[in-house]
């Protein structure tokens, strides 16, 4: 299954249709994580607020592909991407592991294959080398099997990054 | 010289961040002010806080090897902030995450050195925790440790009038010992920290963790997870199972 999160609006949705399995649009039309562990510990891979995020970690759970197509944000997510991200920790258990000699959570999906970032928006090269790091820590914490980080001059480039 | 600490945990109560932020406050000294950062509305009352200050202490967990996206959120009206008033502050940051390596809030930490080279401002380095929820469970079993020193010592003046237990005693300072061993890394790391905060100058990115062992970390930290998931019925509704999505 290969899954978009997407930060870009309506007017680039042309160019994303059709090219994956599910969308989920990152659109800040929902509530912040609030640190309560209760999609682990309560209602697992379930969030107690009941927006579109509810049931997001359960999406993103079985992508074998997970493309983030987010606007750079001093080398990291924009914050609504990243408010999607911050939702998904659904997406393994409370319970540890080792994987990559650190600890990390047990996967409750299993294992993945491919985290894709594609980068849009004025960035510079120490912020594209923190990207590259990030989407490399973050497969290895969400049990991904390879990273790749794009980074695109003009959305409109987009259809040839997917 | 003024010192904002922002807590940018979301959680209401009892967060780590809210402990290391009480520890690194203990150690900077100077005009200090708290301030907690959960939605938008404590954005304007912080902002005004900066004006002013010499440095700014940014507290807060590692989510998703990352910031958490409320405190992105302020980050970029801080960033507009302190452009449009001219303000070169200082700072710092003190990452806390649930796994045992501090080193895991590296990308976190490169983070704020890119918002202050876009923001004008000074960074100055930071203290990243592995361990931190467990760090912040030792300090309420030390707050549960006096409280058992004083009713051991309230029942030893009924029983015998002494005020000195030295059993209960002995008792108390071997787990405070215990505790105070788990916190000695962060407790050095802030100690630094706060010298270099008086000072205005860089402290580096350092980064220390719970001092125990990581296989038994482990242990504990399922544990743990055990325990909470039992009381709030995790545990009977398919704990570890691949949740299917369910249209609603």
């Amino acid at each position: 299954m290969k899954v978009i999160v997407s930060d870009l609006g309506s007017q680039y949705a042309g160019l994303i249709e059709g090219k994956s399995d599910r969308i989920i649009e990152a659109d800040g039309k929902y509530a912040q994580c609030q640190g309560c562990f209760g999609c682990w510990t309560k209602h697992p891979a379930a969030c107690f607020m009941k927006d579109t995020l509810q049931q997001v970690c359960r999406i993103i759970g079985q992508a074998d592909e997970l493309i983030v197509i987010t606007k750079n944000l001093y080398g990291g997510y924009s914050t609504a991407v990243k408010n999607v991200l911050d939702r998904s920790i659904g997406t393994s258990t409370p319970f540890s592991t080792y994987r990559g000699r650190q600890m990390h959570h047990k996967l409750r999906y299993g294992k993945h294959d491919l985290w894709k970032v594609i980068v849009y928006g004025e960035i510079t090269e120490n912020e594209k080398e923190t990207f590259r790091y990030l989407a490399e820590r973050n497969a290895l914490n969400d049990g991904y099997q390879r990273s790749e980080v794009v980074f695109l001059a003009d959305p409109e480039e987009l259809e040839a990054a997917l | 010289m003024k010192t904002v600490f922002i807590n940018g945990s979301p959680k209401k109560r009892f967060s780590a961040s809210a402990y290391f932020l009480f520890l690194q406050r203990l150690f900077t000294g100077g005009q200090t002010v708290t301030e907690k950062l959960r939605t938008p509305a404590d954005h304007s009352r912080i902002l005004e806080q900066l004006r002013g200050a010499d440095a700014v202490v940014f507290c807060l967990p590692l989510y998703v090897d990352g910031i958490p996206s409320h405190v992105l959120r302020f980050m970029e009206e801080m960033e507009a902030f302190c452009r449009q008033n001219g303000l070169h502050l200082n700072v710092y940051c003190i990452a806390n995450n649930g796994f045992i390596e501090g080193r895991q809030n590296e990308p976190l930490m490169q983070i704020f050195e890119h918002f202050c080279a876009r923001s004008g401002l000074t960074w100055s380095g930071g203290v990243g925790i592995g361990g931190g929820v467990m760090l912040n469970v030792t300090r309420i079993l030390f707050v549960v440790n006096i409280g058992l020193l004083a009713l051991n010592t309230l029942l030893s003046v009924i029983n015998t009038g002494s005020f000195f237990p030295q059993e209960a005693w002995i008792s108390f300072a071997e787990n405070a010992a215990l505790l105070l061993y788990f916190n000695l890394g962060v407790l050095y790391y802030m100690i630094r920290m706060g010298c270099h905060i008086r000072k205005g100058t860089f402290s580096g990115k350092k980064y220390t963790r719970i001092l125990i062992p990581s296989f038994v970390f482990i242990i504990f930290a399922d544990i743990f997870f055990i325990i909470i998931s039992l009381f709030e019925g995790g545990l009977f509704r398919g704990w570890l199972a691949k949740k299917p999505y369910e249209k609603i």
